[in-house]
């Protein structure tokens, strides 16, 4: 499956209501080691309400400068959770929906706000 | 589903990276420094679209990085055939940082057969073009 043609798709529950759009895919990098790098294993997708435009990163962490850009910013993807692969239904071309009972991660790495 | 007002924190090992942040668009350079293309997209091991994930399904792995005519789709919407994509395997990255590095050769890709082309069909062909300026 080729990435973009999921990054910008709609997200539906399995009620179908719309929760916004693939704003990203994370990546974990603790797969079984490569032949240069460990394998990058599908950790889930980040999911925004109100845009499907990149985040620049200030979702990861707490970084909250330049102050203008990361306000902005936090705005633009207010909302946006991280959907694990486990809570993934269905991936299609219109939608991707999510499982029954899936949980919303924040999309910030952990609560301390460094990377 | 538990909404985001009181967002649970996922932990995990290993270094996270975010397709559009990391990845897409990043200078790929070979092994020894010299830039072979940007990438264009991704390839996961993922099943087709529309075909339904069984609960338990492993998660898909990142298999390559896409490279290829995409001047055209970017400006027009869409993407090129997947048959004319040109594909960097994983396993021959070597770092991801503000660049992203191989650890092989860029010469034998087809990644840069466009700058390959121009060198040895035109650049070739200029008086002086085949040695370093003097």
């Amino acid at each position: 499956m080729i990435l973009g043609d999921v990054l910008g798709t709609p997200v539906h529950d399995p009620a179908g209501l719309r929760l916004g759009r693939v704003a990203d895919a994370r990546f974990t990098m603790n797969g079984p080691p490569g032949q240069l790098l460990a394998d990058a294993r599908l950790l889930g997708l980040i999911v925004s309400p109100h845009s499907a435009s990149s985040f620049l990163g200030y979702e990861r962490t707490g970084l909250a400068r330049p102050w203008p850009i990361a306000h902005l910013l936090r705005w633009r993807h207010r909302g946006s959770f991280l959907v694990l692969w486990a809570d993934i239904d269905t991936i299609g071309t219109d939608t991707v929906r999510l499982r029954e009972g899936f949980t919303a991660y924040s999309p910030a790495l952990n609560d301390t706000g460094n990377e | 589903m538990k909404t985001a007002r009181q967002p649970k924190y996922l932990r995990t090992p290993g270094r996270t990276l975010d397709a559009q942040l990391h990845l897409l668009d990043r200078q790929v350079l070979d092994v020894d420094g010299v830039p072979v293309t940007t990438v264009d997209d991704i390839e996961i091991s993922a099943p087709p679209p529309e075909t339904p994930i069984p609960a338990g399904t492993p998660a898909p792995t990142l298999t390559a990085l896409l490279t290829g005519p995409v001047l055209g789709t970017r400006i027009f919407g869409g993407r090129p055939p997947s048959s004319r994509l040109i594909r960097i395997p994983w396993r021959d990255v070597a770092d991801v940082g503000v660049v992203i590095r191989l650890g092989v050769r860029g010469e034998p890709l087809d990644a840069d057969w466009v700058e390959r082309w121009i060198r040895d069909k035109i650049i070739a062909r200029i008086p002086g073009g085949r040695h370093d300026p003097r």
